[in-house]
């Protein structure tokens, strides 16, 4: 129960987090962009947190409870992808902090939206980082469900 | 237990109703930030904006899923598990699922209302219908994957 409770809130964590960047992309002054990139920090990035560790940790622990074996398939390929989830997430996050950087940077300055900002909110790399992290995710619940190699 | 027992053709109906149940509680744990967010500042375009597309865009679409995935997955358990009736994880699952429904369709009047008016009340309403949504959806999550009321109807 709480081993779902932890992917839940990692899974959903990162969908909260993919709608409130892909808003940022429509946001029309630097106030808007910098509002929901917090909001990430302060909502979605806690609740990924929180949920990985927790599903991370039971998930191990169940493998022993129900007498899985560490070496099937979607046993190590769920923890190695966990592990390039936040690879990925933690690297798109650094590319977000610097467009929120220059978010904050142009409210003090008219709060006029520019053409750097705008690319640095959609900057391909930083994007495909982050929704690269979440098509991880599915990946592993992919796993989950089908458990290929039991 | 009904994991372990389910052969793998229920798979990809249980894969839709997982996936579709994590979008949408991710969409709305989003549009209730958002919503709550614009709580102190409600005539921020960009939160009324996102709440409603966050809802129409992501959450009643992920509802879709979900409850599809649901139904599918009910109608190849029934039979095997759920032969006594349907057993209390059962129940509030479908409770929580179909009352969603009604409370999407209001969220989303409301974002909708909030994003034309910029009226504080909408927000409002929009953030407690949102918080009170992820609420429940924790709760059918954690009836749904403890099996309360037993495996078996």
């Amino acid at each position: 129960m709480f081993h779902v409770t932890g992917a839940f809130l990692f899974m959903g964590g990162g969908i909260a987090a993919g709608v409130l960047n892909l808003r940022a992309w429509y946001a029309e002054r630097p106030s808007e962009v910098a509002l929901l990139l917090r909001l990430i920090q302060r909502v979605a990035l806690p609740a990924i947190g929180i949920g990985s560790i927790t599903a991370l940790v039971l998930g191990i622990w169940l493998v022993h409870h129900a007498g899985y074996s560490y070496g099937t398939f979607w046993v190590w390929a769920a923890i190695v992808l966990w592990a390039v989830a936040g690879g990925l997430g933690g690297r798109s996050g650094r590319y977000q902090e610097r467009a929120a950087k220059e978010a904050r940077r142009l409210i003090e300055t008219g709060d006029t939206m520019t053409a750097e900002l705008r690319a640095l909110v959609r900057n391909p790399v930083g994007n495909a980082l982050a929704y690269g992290s979440g098509v991880t995710l599915l990946l592993i619940l992919i796993l989950m469900v089908w458990k290929p190699g039991q | 237990m009904i994991a372990m027992l389910r052969p793998h053709s229920w798979d990809f109906p249980l894969f839709l109703h997982v996936f579709g149940a994590i979008v949408l509680f991710g969409s709305t744990l989003a549009t209730a930030s958002l919503a709550l967010a614009g709580w102190r500042l409600p005539t921020v375009r960009a939160l009324s904006r996102s709440s409603f597309w966050a809802v129409l865009g992501a959450a009643i679409p992920a509802w879709i899923l979900m409850r599809v995935g649901a139904q599918w997955t009910y109608s190849k358990e029934k039979d095997s598990f759920f032969t006594g009736g349907d057993p209390t994880w059962v129940g509030i699952g479908f409770v929580i699922a179909d009352l969603g429904a009604l409370i999407l369709l209001l969220t989303a009047g409301f974002a909708f209302w909030w994003q034309r008016s910029q009226r504080p009340v909408a927000g409002r309403i929009v953030a407690v219908l949102a918080s009170l949504y992820v609420v429940l959806l924790a709760v059918a999550w954690l009836a749904m994957s403890g099996k309360w009321g037993g495996v078996v109807g």
